[in-house]
């Protein structure tokens, strides 16, 4: 099947989103009902999450054709057998899972603030994406175009309006854990998963479920010290509590974790395909899909009923406006392009094509027979920084005789 | 397997037609429609330089097809 690129990104992008917004509902329900102690939840879950995400990924292993497992044909291509973490691969680990232990134990914590309410913690989440523009402009050295800044911006208003809860309160602790916690969490584990996802295993691209089951280990660890640490500060036992919770609510725990595993396997993926900011606006949707999970909690006495105050509710349809609007406005707008490149005799052609795949935007170098030496994929936010961050590099490389560029209009892909 | 590029120059006129017909040619991985000195450029992956053949033939076949210019993958890396 040929589709565009892009579409099988936003595909990943919302199947990750409609999952997520399903897990912050089992997650409410938890919360709501069996685990009350965020930490001890947060340490539970990691403990499953290992066991869970390794069954799930031995299973995935499973060779099914010659040279391919059932992972590589129905979830990521790159993806080949569970296998251990390498060694160039540990310091991005170390971030990506201590950001990811930050980041569960704020999200509970907020969670529990709110009354276990989906469709208020999801949009406050949402903010991330303002750290995520501003982090990409630092790293990439990149100046962000106006309109991420303008499409950031709405989605971040509209979290805020879209969070307040339907009695109306909104609460300045939650306020700091979403700013202070949770935010500056995500952008680590974020850039950092995708940092991993673009590294190469073996000279071919990393996988998706490698990434997410490593990850969850370190998130493990980093959960255990910090839920130790303050249990050691604070005299309290939410580490035991933790264990025990991992024991007698086995099941709900491992429900959880099932479904948040091919949650963020479809996030990394798309993760691999867009930028951080575009996947995340992107996921942010999920503040849309998490109302009818709320109703149905509410419905069921789980969180407390919706108000049917107009002001509260119409105040809620404005920010879940804003949140959606602001991920339309950031609909990739990213330039495309081929480079044809003709060399001069007597240079090393492996030397060369090194050069290439070093310059920030390529995405392919291909070495080639016929009239060209190389052809080179490129991929860049405008035609500008093409020219600033791509072609001023090509013109320093000596070997270079001449080369054509070609902006790609329209593209289709066979998935 | 063999992977290539064929860059192609098509005639002016009806470009979503030949693009309909390439789209339903076996073993084209992507199509890209570009600005510059060609229109088209294909990605194909093939088993043997026969199959690669079949395809060039079925490209120049297609109404509106000019000239096929084929770029075979030595060597690649990619993300």
């Amino acid at each position: 099947m040929k589709i565009r690129r892009k579409y099988l990104f936003y595909t990943l992008a919302f199947t990750s989103a409609i999952i997520a917004a399903l897990v912050s509902a089992i997650d409410a329900t938890i919360i709501s009902l069996y685990i009350p102690d965020v930490l001890a939840f947060g340490l539970s879950c990691f403990i499953i999450g290992i066991i869970i995400s390794f069954v799930i990924i031995l299973v995935l292993s499973i060779p099914i054709k010659k040279d391919r497992s059932l992972g590589s044909i129905i979830i990521d291509p790159s993806f080949n057998r569970v296998r251990l973490v390498r060694k160039e691969e540990i310091k991005y680990h170390l971030v990506a899972g201590l950001g990811n232990a930050c980041l569960t134990l704020g999200y509970f914590s907020l969670l529990f603030l709110m009354d276990g309410n989906p469709s208020v913690v999801l949009p406050f989440s949402q903010i991330v994406i303002l750290y995520l523009v501003a982090i990409e402009s630092v790293v990439e050295k990149n100046i962000p175009t106006l309109s991420e800044i303008q499409s950031s911006l709405i989605v971040t208003f509209g979290a805020i309006l879209g969070s307040i809860s339907l009695t109306g309160t909104i609460t300045p602790i939650a306020m700091a854990i979403v700013f202070l916690v949770i935010s500056p969490a995500w952008v680590l584990f974020s850039i950092y998963q995708r940092k991993l996802k673009m590294l190469k295993i073996n000279k071919k691209p990393n996988d998706a479920l490698n990434i997410r089951f490593w990850n969850v280990v370190f998130a493990c660890v980093f959960t255990g010290i910090i839920v130790g640490v303050y249990d050691l500060l604070s005299g309290n036992s939410h580490f035991i509590a933790g264990i025990n919770a991992s024991i007698e609510h086995f099941e709900w725990v491992a429900l959880t974790m099932a479904v948040t595993f091919f949650s963020y396997v479809f996030y990394i993926r798309a993760l691999g395909i867009g930028k951080a900011s575009v996947t995340q606006a992107v996921r942010a949707s999920m503040v849309l899909f998490a109302i009818p999970f709320s109703i149905i909690l509410s419905y069921f006495n789980i969180i407390p009923p919706f108000s049917t105050d107009p002001i509260m509710i119409l105040i809620k349809i404005i920010g879940t406006t804003l949140v959606i609007l602001g991920i339309v406005s950031f609909a990739l707008t990213l330039v495309k392009a081929y480079i044809f490149i003709k060399v001069k005799p007597g240079y090393p052609i492996y030397e060369t094509m090194d050069k290439l795949w070093e310059i920030n935007g390529v995405t392919r170098v291909a070495a080639v027979a016929g009239p060209y030496d190389f052809i080179v994929k490129i991929r860049t936010r405008t035609l500008v920084k093409g020219y600033e961050r791509i072609i001023r590099k090509i013109e320093h490389i000596d070997a270079i005789k001449e080369y054509k560029w070609q902006s790609v209009l329209k593209e289709w892909e066979d998935i | 397997m063999i992977n290539a590029y064929i860059l192609i120059n098509k005639q002016p006129g009806d470009s979503d037609k030949v693009i309909k017909e390439m789209r339903k040619i076996e073993n084209v991985e992507k199509i890209s429609v570009v600005a510059g000195e060609y229109d088209i450029v294909v990605r194909v992956h093939i088993k043997t330089l026969d199959k690669l053949l079949k395809i060039t033939n079925k490209l120049q076949l297609i109404e509106g097809v000019k000239k096929t210019t084929t770029q075979i993958i030595e060597k690649e890396i990619a993300l």
